[in-house]
């Protein structure tokens, strides 16, 4: 009798690059999860699967458009790259009625006390972007004024990388993160520790 | 120049004092003890980006308002400190992100000042296309988002779908929708593509309906007007003593345009005219945004007619000792590779000196101040912002206002927080 | 001839790369500002640049340029002719950049040097627009203008210490650390 390969993220509908290669070693996300008991962990009653499929398909996010990555976001709510087909046209000004928080442009250190407010305001479950270079990592500014990386003070989901990242970019990860809410791989909050 | 005299609006100038840039709650209505302070904090979706600003309310009347800026500081001028010059060009396009071209130009003419180079025609005439171009964007920009805040939200659509046409001629031209780093020191980083002039000429075309849609929805629109005239009145001399340029300065009655006033490229090439409105409130400077597109796209005809005759000549200047020489020299001649060698590592150096170089950019005056010791790093850059400057103005503005005016205003100041914090 | 001879407080008058750059007193900064304001119609003020030149011409400016010290053969970079900078005469520049609205616009530049410690009186009574630039003066680089009806900081955290601008001040930031090594 064939011994069935363990299920990895792949199987369960995520189509990144990464995660697509089989062969390769587990990647981080599935190492944040636990290899081994990826299916138990990941297992979705019917309840939890069409939980899931709503909340994919109609996750608000919060107009928080900082720097340049914010007028690439704008550019996605017009008519070109529709952002309304998947449900997330209605960016809703209060963090309280936001499920998603995408955070595009540099984060200056003045600037992490209003974001970990807005973020602590947001109801659970809630979900982070982290658009461009310089949300993800600082960007081109290693300097004294700006936030290595906003993961240093909120637990981020998806980075994606450009400085702007095109359109289509944000939109491959805002459909990573709807493959991945579907798959029932849990927020960010509570498979990262951090200052949660 | 000619100030066109201010309508008897009022007696005197508006600017507060003490401090221009705050206005104060009377003391009398300090006693009544009916102010509500509320705070416009840096997460709002009507404050162009991270501005926070804190409003006393008495009523519905703003009697105080304090503008609190630097959510986006991002330390561009230091950081540029410890770059070499090739290496500081794509900073420029990200402290104002929406008219970016203009940034990358103002720095990249403030070094060619220093070095005394004459950039060659194509060069020059491509780059003024560009910028033009880049107004367009930005007024598009400015548009979609202002009549989004004002209330008009259908106008953000139209405006962003014509954005985005433009930015296919961007991604053209350069490789990149946005912060296209495409000025360099010396002309341009590489030759006009082919199929761009077409390209733009179809664009040229498609224009002036937009233009015109635009402008019926909005124009004589009786909610629109309502909402914008006699809104945010900001006279002449305050204007002048404000430091405002632009289209604030414009929709105040003066006639000041540093493309014809002081021409740097090809403006005096160059037949536009330039809009001015007396009366200075938010609804004259929409007609000054509006009037200024229309001759951008004037201005973007006439450099293509130039520039299709341009084809074969050089778009960079010759001198290797700033500029990379061409990539199939460098399997032939060793003074080349040498050249490129020094270039890539330490950069070229530029003779000690300083200049402030400004230009028109689609805000109002954006200056750039480079301070040189003949190394391969600059001393000092530093960034007028004419958004810095726009925001000095709100108070001034919002004298009398209510609180719904207050987002119209800011909106008309045409402020870009990348601009302000640097 | 320079056009600026009656200008009160004028120190120097330099020249270079198609600007005129007048050097003036400190102590009299308000009187020479309402001269030009008044009287040479410089009605606008574009911007006020502090600038800090401590270190200046310290390091060698390696190839063409030679260090202040000389020619060392047995020193890669520094051989070379050409000129080294001149010393500045005190560590702090801070530039006001006038402009007369006109046909044929003018702009000239006013200079005043400061040690640190030192103070300047403040222009908004005479360019209303210089009360963000100045604050902006203050906070990045520690020049403290007298007479300022509002002197905080403007772009940094209220309760920040130091001025990022100046020279001693560190760049800051994080080292990057590249994922080959471990």
């Amino acid at each position: 009798m064939a011994v069935s390969r363990p299920k990895r993220l792949a199987d369960f509908g995520l189509n990144t690059e990464r995660i697509q290669m089989r062969d390769k070693d587990p990647s981080v996300f599935e190492r944040e999860l636990g290899v081994e008991d990826l299916e138990e962990k990941l297992m979705l009653t019917t309840l939890d699967k069409a939980v899931a499929w709503s909340q994919s398909r109609s996750m608000w996010p919060d107009t928080f458009g900082l720097a340049c990555c914010a007028i690439e976001m704008m550019s996605i709510v017009s008519s070109r790259y529709d952002i309304a087909r998947f449900g997330m046209e209605a960016f809703r000004s209060s963090p309280r009625q936001a499920d998603l928080l995408i955070v595009s442009g540099r984060v200056s250190h003045k600037m992490t006390g209003p974001i970990r407010q807005i973020y602590d305001q947001m109801l659970e479950p809630k979900w982070v972007i982290a658009m461009g270079a310089c949300a993800s990592s600082g960007g081109m500014f290693n300097n004294y004024a700006i936030l290595q990386g906003v993961d240093k003070i909120l637990a981020v989901d998806i980075h994606v990388p450009g400085c702007p990242p095109r359109p289509e970019a944000l939109m491959e990860g805002i459909i990573r993160l709807h493959e991945k809410v579907q798959a029932g791989v849990p927020p960010a909050y509570e498979i990262r520790g951090v200052a949660s | 120049m000619a100030v066109i005299a201010p309508r008897r609006i009022y007696e005197g100038s508006r600017i507060p004092s003490p401090v221009p840039t705050i206005l104060h709650v009377p003391p009398e209505l300090h006693e009544t003890g009916d102010i509500l302070q509320v705070n416009f904090g840096p997460n709002h979706p009507s404050t162009h980006g991270v501005l926070r600003l804190v409003v006393d309310l008495h009523g519905e009347k703003v009697v105080g308002i304090r503008a609190v800026v630097g959510y986006l500081h991002t330390g561009f001028e230091k950081t540029m400190e410890h770059k070499t010059w090739w290496k500081c060009v794509p900073y420029g396009p990200r402290i104002d992100y929406v008219a970016f071209q203009n940034n990358e130009l103002v720095f990249v003419l403030a070094v060619e000042q220093l070095l005394e180079l004459e950039v060659p025609d194509k060069a020059s005439w491509m780059r003024t296309l560009l910028c033009e171009l880049n107004r367009i964007h930005s007024h598009l920009i400015w548009l979609g988002t202002s009549a989004l805040e004002i209330g008009a939200i259908s106008i953000f659509w139209y405006a962003f779908q014509q954005r985005e046409t433009l930015l296919d001629l961007f991604e053209l031209a350069a490789g990149a929708r946005m912060h296209t780093r495409y000025f360099q020191v010396g002309g341009l980083a590489e030759d006009i593509p082919v199929g761009f002039y077409s390209e733009c000429r179809r664009y040229i075309e498609n224009f002036p309906q937009s233009m015109a849609d635009y402008e019926s929805m909005l124009s004589r629109n009786e909610i629109w007007l309502e909402r914008t005239v006699g809104i945010g009145l900001l006279s002449a001399e305050d204007a002048i003593a404000l430091g405002q340029s632009g289209p604030v300065l414009r929709g105040s009655g003066v006639d000041w345009d540093l493309r014809r006033n002081q021409p740097y490229l090809t403006y005096g090439d160059v037949d536009f005219r330039v809009p001015v409105y007396p009366n200075g409130d938010v609804y004259d400077r929409y007609r000054v945004h509006m009037d200024e597109m229309r001759e951008s796209i004037r201005i973007v005809e006439q450099c293509l007619d130039r520039l299709e005759h341009m084809e074969g000549e050089p778009w960079i200047v010759d001198d290797r000792k700033i500029v990379l020489p061409p990539r199939h020299e460098l399997h032939t001649s060793m003074e080349s590779l040498i050249h490129h060698f020094k270039l890539v590592t330490e950069g070229f150096r530029v003779p000690e000196g300083e200049v402030y170089t400004t230009i028109e950019s689609p805000r109002g005056e954006l200056g750039c101040y480079v301070a040189s010791d003949g190394g391969s790093r600059p001393w000092r850059v530093k960034f007028r912002a004419p958004s810095f400057v726009a925001l000095e103005a709100t108070a001034t503005c919002m004298t009398d206002a209510l609180i719904a005016d207050m987002v119209a205003i800011v909106g008309s100041l045409d402020g870009v927080m990348g601009e302000v914090d640097r | 001839m320079s056009p600026y001879e009656g200008v009160p407080g004028l120190v120097e008058t330099k020249l270079g790369f198609g600007e005129t750059t007048l050097v003036v007193d400190p102590a009299r900064i308000v009187e020479t500002c309402t001269h030009l304001r008044d009287v040479e119609g410089f009605n606008f003020l574009s911007d006020i640049t502090p600038v800090d030149y401590l270190g200046w011409g310290e390091e060698g400016v390696s190839g063409h340029y030679g260090t202040r010290t000389g020619r060392d053969i047995n020193r890669p970079m520094t051989q070379g002719y050409g000129v080294t900078p001149e010393a500045k005469p005190k560590r702090f520049a801070v530039n006001y950049h006038l402009l007369r609205l006109g046909a044929g616009p003018v702009r000239v530049r006013v200079q005043v040097w400061l040690d640190d410690g030192e103070t300047v009186e403040s222009v908004v009574p005479i360019w209303p627009t210089a009360d963000w630039h100045e604050r902006e003066a203050w906070d990045m680089m520690g020049i403290r203008i007298d007479g300022h009806p509002n002197l905080v900081r403007i772009l940094m955290d209220e309760d920040w210490e130091g001025h990022p601008l100046r020279k001693d001040y560190p760049i800051g930031g994080e080292p990057v650390r590249f994922s080959g090594e471990e």
